[in-house]
């Protein structure tokens, strides 16, 4: 599909300069958007509030509102990130992705279910987790002919069950009591202003790196097709089955902290392989740094661009996403 | 260490022991009012700076003669005009909460049915007091308004205006009791087109009026509807708000239908969308056009 | 030295219903050089699929060195039995190199990176097949004999004491086809097990030190290449009238019209 920057040799060194770089661009990105917000703060003063120190307004303003919203942002993009090089892999297609293949409207439409049922918080990501699951099997399942996958099968059958979950999302709007529309329209949009607990999302997105990192090479046999990963030793009934679940377990914990914000797990992946080559054991947790960062920024764009009105995350990722993705798509045309 | 603190007041106020430190006996001459929702709120002395989280808070706290104590509103609060050049906070469904808490506000008028239910938590979790705005009943928008009035230390003005809201819907009430029935449909919205069920205020007003809302039955608050169901309704009177101000156009669709009683009978009614469509003081005037134009329906025999 | 020993074995061809008489009982030795021959659609890709453990035979059993090869962690199989497909998937995007070096995967532990030797290994493969300017290409750049050569690298990378060919000269100009057999010929010699399938019977007749014919319609024969490959038994296994000659000592086909 596209062209992939060839990449001498997979050694330690080539390996973790990149990654040194991405980590220390999550930091800036990170102080960066902690300094900034609709109240302008200096540098200094955000370090006292984080030392617990400067006036109660600053620390409150810091500790309270803005670092766990600038953690919920990057957790969320590293988690949509891994999950859509996860699906990549799996499908050995570079168009896979939560929010085209319909994964993140099967967590919305669940989680949507949940709220009108009156459910929250762990139930709800269970419901959101259990929705992803469902959706997956529904485009796997639906566009497997005879044990091989087409990508335009899939791609296809994955917009229209996208579709099928958007109507669903709009059935549900249309049907719920109007206290409740509020605090189900942010599913939809993708948006981190109401994250209030990311330490979840930190707590399913480290181990599942530190779960992916030795499977790494076993992913990378997997790439080139279950026959040869099969052929050169990996058990690839269960290696498939695991990157599975990790890819929906990380779009439904993605989805719960902040809806369904899009393009994440397409354009980062993407823009990784054409840098730094196609080794899995780079590229997985560069996603998850370089998703991070992303959502990060954009979502510092969404809450000061146009403060104090405040813009959903989701609008920002697909405003930056569709055309990066499309001038990739051209330039790197075979 | 801040991060420390944190986490246990989550986990206390996980375990609903959070709810102690507003227990309203902790305050010795706290104010205590019940909010809409029926929780007590109560400040230890009165608001100074208050933030108002949705146009018609606005208008409830600036009737209760608070005006000046108001530090933050949100997008479309528009009225009194005084309440355009206080700084704003956002949309009511998407709170900048960085800039609420710069403005320090000592009381929060929160809308149950409007504001998102986290940012508002959040409020509370920082210690805010928060007051929910939701009234449904012609009494609740006179109580809400002296419930300001006690928070904000005005309540003579509250009082007053009040007693005028009150005195007003009883007056009417009183002339239109034995009033004749007039079926009358209310378009909340054009496209798509909408009206409301009997639990909204706006129907209570055509109740008073002496009218008879013919989707009152409806199952949804606010019900979406075909133009067969309303042709189906054959109303007598048909009322809107329309868009601006001075916008009848939403009635113009309905003159193409000449066996329609409304058309027939040229009762096609427009009152100013703001006059009736806040659950404010302001409602008291758009009762009384609202009575008129069915008063003009039932000469029309 | 390794062998395949497989007894009775039926493998699993699809849309044909298993006949007994065709169970295969024979022995891959080592420093072999088999070639397995029939006309298309016969099973050669399936029993090669068979006999790498990638599919379960209809009844009987491949051993490798006396175990039962089901019974084999599947790792423990590939550092043996190395297997080169006939159609190569394309896969997401890699570079010839990356596609080589992975031949080295059953020999790595999961925490372990690629030594210097699994890289001069690597090259060492590319350089035997002539692909060292092709390094840093991306796989779905190469042409079929291009791709043809960098999968017999993958497999001379992994370094297996069974290889398993499917169509070892497919997609090969004639200068390659030699390379190709001389590397597997090489194989041989240096004491490992070579299986492929062939479908052209003149290189089995220049190259294999026996041969498998798979027949359409009667029980397969096995055995000597030179003793087997005879005008008697290639017409009925192809259908198709031949005319023989020699060339060098060796037997050459022509099919007739």
């Amino acid at each position: 599909m596209l062209d992939v920057k060839p990449m001498s040799l997979s050694s330690r060194y080539s390996m973790l300069l990149p990654l040194v770089i991405l980590a220390f661009m999550s930091l800036l990105s990170m102080v960066f958007a902690i300094t900034q917000g609709s109240v302008s703060l200096s540098f200094s003063a955000v370090w006292q509030a984080l030392l617990g120190q400067g006036s109660t307004l600053n620390q409150t303003l810091v500790v309270e509102l803005r670092l766990p919203r600038v953690m919920a942002g990057f957790a969320t993009g590293g988690l949509l990130a891994v999950a859509g090089a996860l699906m990549q892999i799996l499908l050995r297609n570079p168009l896979a992705d939560p929010y085209v293949l319909g994964i993140s409207g099967g967590a919305s439409v669940a989680a949507l279910a949940a709220i009108l049922l009156g459910i929250g918080g762990v139930f709800m990501s269970g419901m959101a987790f259990i929705g992803a699951v469902l959706s997956t099997l529904l485009v796997f399942g639906l566009s497997t002919r005879l044990g091989s996958t087409a990508p335009m099968r899939l791609l296809l059958t994955g917009v229209v069950i996208a579709a099928g979950w958007g109507a669903l999302i709009t059935l549900m709007l249309a049907l719920a009591p109007p206290h409740k529309i509020p605090g189900m329209l942010y599913w939809l949009m993708g948006d981190l202003s109401y994250a209030s607990t990311p330490w979840i999302a930190w707590l399913v997105l480290i181990p599942t790196c530190m779960v992916l990192m030795p499977l790494g090479r076993s992913l990378n046999v997997l790439a080139r097709g279950p026959l040869q990963a099969a052929a050169l030793g990996v058990n690839v009934k269960s290696l498939e089955r695991l990157v599975f679940l990790l890819a929906s377990l990380l779009t439904a914990i993605a989805v719960t902290t902040a809806g369904s914000v899009g393009f994440v797990g397409l354009v980062i992946p993407h823009m990784l392989r054409m840098v730094l080559g196609n080794d899995q054991r780079l590229i997985l947790p560069a996603s998850a740094l370089a998703g991070g960062c992303l959502v990060t920024l954009a979502d510092t764009l969404a809450r000061t661009v146009i403060a104090p009105e405040q813009l959903p995350v989701g609008v920002i990722t697909a405003l930056l996403g569709v055309p990066t993705f499309l001038y990739l798509l051209q330039r790197g045309r075979l | 260490m801040t991060m420390i603190r944190r986490i246990l007041r989550d986990v206390t106020v996980a375990f609903g022991l959070g709810g102690w430190a507003c227990v309203p006996a902790a305050f010795a001459d706290a104010i205590c009012v019940l909010d809409d929702r029926g929780q007590t709120v109560c400040l230890e002395q009165a608001a100074t700076r208050i933030a108002a989280l949705s146009p018609g808070a606005t208008e409830l706290i600036y009737a209760a003669g608070a005006g000046d104590n108001v530090v933050a509103v949100v997008s479309y609060s528009d009225y009194p005009e005084a309440a355009k050049s206080v700084t704003s906070v956002g949309s009511h469904t998407r709170l900048d909460l960085e800039r609420l808490l710069s403005l320090q506000p000592d009381l929060v008028l929160a809308w149950g049915t409007g504001n998102p239910s986290e940012q508002i938590d959040t409020l509370v979790r920082l210690g805010l007091p928060v007051y929910y705005v939701e009234p449904y009943e012609f009494e609740d928008i006179a109580r809400t308004i002296e419930n300001m009035g006690k928070l904000a230390g005005t309540s003579t003005v509250a009082d007053a205006q009040a007693t005028r809201f009150r005195t007003g819907i009883h007056n009417l009430r009183d002339r239109y009791q034995d009033a004749s029935p007039v079926r009358t449909f209310y378009q909340v919205w054009a496209e798509p087109l909408m009206s409301m069920n009997a639990s909204h205020y706006i129907s209570k007003v055509v109740s008073l009026c002496g009218g008879i809302n013919v989707f009152a039955d409806s199952p949804r608050l606010i019900p979406r509807l075909s133009q067969e169901a309303v042709l189906l309704e054959n109303p007598e009177a048909i009322v809107t708000g329309g868009m601006g101000e001075q916008n009848a156009a939403w009635l113009d669709p309905w003159r193409a239908f000449p066996n329609l009683l409304a058309t027939q009978k040229d009762n096609l009614f427009f009152v100013p969308p703001s006059l009736i469509q806040r659950p404010t003081p302001r409602l008291l005037e758009g009762a009384n056009i609202l009575c008129e134009k069915l008063d003009i329906a039932r000469a029309r025999r | 030295m390794s062998q395949l020993v497989l007894t009775q074995l039926l493998a699993a061809i699809p849309n044909k219903p298993p006949q007994p008489e065709n169970a295969l009982s024979l022995s891959f030795r080592a420093g072999q050089m088999w070639g397995i021959l029939g006309p298309n659609g016969v099973g050669k890709t399936t029993l090669l699929h068979t006999l790498a453990a990638l599919k379960s035979p209809t009844s009987g059993r491949v051993e490798l060195n006396r175990q039962p090869i089901t019974q084999l962690p599947r790792l423990t199989l590939a550092q043996q039995i190395g297997i080169m497909f006939q159609e190569h998937q394309d896969g997401f995007p890699a570079t010839v190199l990356e596609s080589v070096l992975l031949g080295r995967f059953p020999h790595l532990s999961p925490w372990e990176m690629e030594s210097e030797q699994d890289v001069a290994l690597a090259y060492a493969a590319l350089a035997r097949l002539d692909l060292m300017d092709f390094a840093q290409r991306p796989l779905n750049h190469l042409s079929g004999g291009e791709r043809q050569r960098a999968a017999l690298a993958a497999l001379m990378a992994q370094a297996p004491d069974v290889w398993l060919v499917d169509e070892p000269t497919n997609h090969l100009d004639l200068h390659y086809q030699v390379v190709a057999m001389g590397l597997l010929a090489e194989q041989a010699r240096q004491g490992r097990v070579v299986v492929m399938s062939l479908h052209d019977v003149n290189v089995a007749a220049q190259w294999c030190s026996h041969v498998l014919l798979l027949y359409p319609d009667r029980p397969p024969i096995w055995g000597d290449a030179a003793s087997l490959l005879t005008q008697d038994n290639l017409e009925p296994l192809y259908r198709q009238k031949l005319a023989m000659t020699r060339l060098n000592g060796k037997p050459l086909f022509v099919p007739v019209a």
